[in-house]
């Protein structure tokens, strides 16, 4: 964070290296793919650019007037830093690009013989305008969404968990050809036909091979009993009666789909049920999050705001089309899938978030203004006191990257007063 | 022509009346590969790619029905269009 001491521009080590930390965290809390992260390595790359960076401005604001708009850049030799750090030039080339990519370093001027100059993202210098961004805003946004849009790469156990393998293909286990029909026809309810239907788990061989299976059918058939039923016992005990509400709610999701996206579709039976399956699976994370009610009509609510979304892009050109909805709801559609919404809602709400915070600042810093000239509703209260009221109806909205913009904008204020004051005097 | 074998098993088939008066029936192949779970639909989209794009513009009706005795009809196409 800079600090005006005798005029002079002067960086706080300890600051800029929080903010480094925190532009790090949330760029990585942020990104899904291992190879956009940033990594411990990288880290130590960003800290050496920041440390001699402000070695540099610190010099250089004791010798000259800096612009606090329009600081120089970091000028530095690809070969210095790698000396400095141990490791190759090339080394040094990578992580520079990545983290360009990061938004970290935003903008490189390579000079040849004379080496690189290097800007960084005001936001790490502390120098930008005051950004409410701060926080996972996706976890704001859909609490029950965030646990399976996953954040992170899926990584193994430690510890190696003994399971038996699930097999599709095979007929052990599941039901026989003769009931494939009847398997389809209960479409979204894998676990409830396993659970109703005893033949389902039973084993699918035929009683008239002489197999080791057949030597001893009953005891077999106890002991693999169970190993099913009590899978669906514990998903239905952990949903309980829910589960029948929750299916409704991706039926009216598809209703509402349908008519809103596909409204000239005729689908058969066998087909709705295979696309219902599809939005199970790929918009409702098969159901596993264990949710409330509200938190469940919620995330409803986020869905056909997505819907509305793709319909209102569908409706700006006549170069937009999405695919059919087998496709368009296939979970591992990564190209053109309802999926990508969830990103554009993100994005959607996160820019209401910041333009209502925005609007709260811009309140407060013309109250203190006013305040200031003697002038506005609260001319007659302290300034203790008017630091209350605003501090209470901020904490309504119960958004700490707020609080925190806020804290900088009071600091702002107020530094602004003083300085006027001095100026003054 | 598919084997008798595959004909039992399809899970649909699609009976379709030509222009030229020939009525033929088709049997869907309903696994992507050859342990594959059935997956009807997936028969169905591919009768219906059958004609609209290889008879395309041959046929004056096509009916796909389940494919075992009395089935159900599950999907009516007249002139080139689904109804």
């Amino acid at each position: 964070m800079k600090k005006t001491t005798n005029h002079k521009l002067h960086f706080d080590y300890g600051r800029v290296f929080q903010n480094t930390k925190s532009f790090i965290d949330l760029h990585n809390s942020r990104q899904t793919k291992l190879t956009q992260k940033l990594n411990a390595n990288h880290r130590a790359t960003a800290e050496l650019i920041v440390r001699l960076y402000l070695k540099q401005l610190n010099k250089a604001a004791q010798l000259d007037q800096l612009d606090t708009k329009s600081l120089p850049g970091f000028n530095t030799y690809n070969e210095s830093l790698a000396k400095c750090k141990g490791c190759t030039k090339r080394t040094i080339i990578n992580h520079r690009e990545r983290l360009v990519n990061a938004r970290f370093i935003i903008k490189e001027n390579h000079c040849g013989q004379g080496g690189v100059e290097i800007w960084l993202n005001p936001e790490v210098l502390g120098m930008a305008k005051l950004s409410t961004s701060c926080g996972d805003n996706v976890m704001k946004i859909g609490e029950v969404a965030s646990l399976f849009y996953e954040k992170a790469k899926n990584f193994h156990p430690l510890v190696h968990e003994q399971q038996e393998q699930e097999n599709n293909n095979s007929n052990v286990g599941k039901s026989v050809t003769t009931e494939k029909d009847h398997d389809q026809e209960y479409g979204v309810l894998p676990h409830r036909r396993d659970h109703k239907s005893g033949k389902a788990t039973g084993t699918g061989h035929e009683q008239d091979k002489n197999t080791e299976e057949n030597a001893n059918p009953a005891s077999n058939r106890q002991e693999k009993a169970p190993e099913k039923p009590c899978k669906a016992e514990k998903q239905e005990q952990k949903l309980g009666a829910g589960r029948i509400f929750l299916l409704t709610l991706i039926r009216q999701f598809w209703a509402y789909a349908r008519k809103v996206l596909y409204p000239d579709l005729v689908l058969s039976d066998p087909e709705e049920k295979e696309i219902l399956n599809l939005i199970w699976e790929s918009v409702y994370g098969k159901l596993q999050w264990q949710a409330t009610e509200k938190e469940c009509l919620n995330y409803q609510e986020t869905a056909y705001s997505r819907i509305n979304m793709v319909a209102r892009w569908l409706a700006r050109s006549p170069g937009h089309w999405i695919p059919k909805p087998h496709i368009y709801f296939h979970p591992n559609n990564e190209r053109n899938g309802f999926k990508k919404t969830w990103l554009w809602y993100v994005k959607q709400e996160t820019l209401k978030l910041e333009i209502r915070n925005q609007l709260l600042l811009q309140q407060v810093k013309t109250e203190w203004q006013q305040h200031e000239q003697d002038k506005g509703r609260f001319r007659e209260k302290t300034r203790l006191q008017l630091f209350r009221i605003q501090q209470k109806r901020l904490a309504k909205y119960r958004d700490e990257s707020l609080n925190q913009a806020y804290q900088q904008c009071l600091h702002r204020c107020l530094h602004l007063q003083d300085l006027k004051r001095k100026h003054h005097a | 022509m598919l084997s008798e074998r595959l004909q039992r098993e399809a899970l649909s088939k699609c009976i379709v009346w030509f222009y030229d008066g020939n009525v033929r029936t088709f049997y869907s192949l309903d696994k992507t590969h050859q342990r594959a779970k059935a997956n009807k639909s997936l028969g169905m989209r591919r009768l219906e790619k059958m004609l609209m794009e290889t008879f395309k513009g041959q046929w004056e009706t096509a009916i796909i029905y389940e494919n075992k005795v009395n089935g159900n009809e599950l999907a009516r196409f007249k002139r080139g269009a689904r109804v």
